[in-house]
């Protein structure tokens, strides 16, 4: 199952040489694999351990989240705006499921 | 002794205390388990808690009290050119993992953000590896009233 993730920009339209963040969320349950349902039993580890942020197809960040993230996740990160284009966020969890979002940089 | 007079005296011998507190707390984190987190360390960075150099140019911004464990927000910035930093690490001591995140700045600033999972009331740690080979650390502690991992 593909993973939802919205990316946003902070500032929307940065000027050229300013910092701006980007923030993603992914909908995904990021289950620890220590937490019990109902009747006991141990939910399976089910989490995002690969977060990678391209821009114009070159990669410009990664993090590896371990276990311990929050369901629904977000990722914040800061760059700097040199030229406009598009961002990539793309997420891989531990069963294989993948999901990305983009989000398009504007100078202003 | 007028109203004036105590308020003012009271208000600086308040805050002496507060400003010669604050060194002593800094060594003793609420919710430190340095067993765990050593075992964590040597696993993902190859090295112990004694390698780590305590620096200001890292902040780690944790909430104090955190109402569930289970969305728990996270921040991490560091005072040096992306360039020099290799790698940043977040640990979280008591947590069954304490390793939250491993982040690569590359052509990012060296700043991360997220939302993490707290088992319990715990001492958190950002490590950055820098490109000398340097290990910076810097701690926050965060009460937590309903833990996040069980």
């Amino acid at each position: 199952m593909a993973i939802r993730v919205i990316v946003r920009l902070t500032p929307a339209k940065p000027k050229a040489g300013e910092e701006f963040k980007l923030q993603a969320v992914a909908q995904h349950p990021n289950e620890p694999g220590t937490r019990r349902d109902a009747e006991g039993k141990l939910i399976p580890a089910k989490y995002i351990n690969l977060v990678e942020v391209y821009f114009e197809g070159e990669k410009v960040a990664e993090a590896r989240p371990g276990p311990s993230t929050s369901a629904n996740p977000l990722y914040g990160f800061k760059l700097k705006a040199e030229k406009p284009g598009t961002f990539t966020v793309k997420l891989k969890d531990t069963d294989g499921d993948t999901g990305e979002g983009t989000a398009k940089l504007e100078l202003a | 002794m007028n109203r004036r007079a105590f308020l003012k005296a009271t208000g600086a011998a308040l805050g002496a205390v507060a400003l010669s507190g604050l060194p002593v707390r800094a060594q003793g984190l609420e919710g430190e388990d340095l067993a765990n987190l050593e075992k964590a360390l040597k696993e993902a960075l190859g090295k112990g808690f004694k390698d780590l150099t305590p620096s200001n140019l890292v902040k780690l911004t944790m909430p104090a009290i955190a109402e569930s464990g289970a969305n728990v927000p996270a921040e991490v910035e560091v005072n040096l050119p992306s360039a020099q930093v290799k790698a940043i690490h977040l640990f979280a001591d008591k947590n069954p993992t304490p390793r939250l995140v491993s982040f690569m700045p590359m052509k990012a600033m060296p700043y991360y953000a997220t939302r993490v999972r707290l088992a319990e009331t715990t001492a958190i740690r950002a490590v950055v590896e820098t490109a000398d080979g340097k290990l910076l650390l810097a701690s926050a502690s965060t009460r937590v009233t309903v833990g996040g991992c069980g």
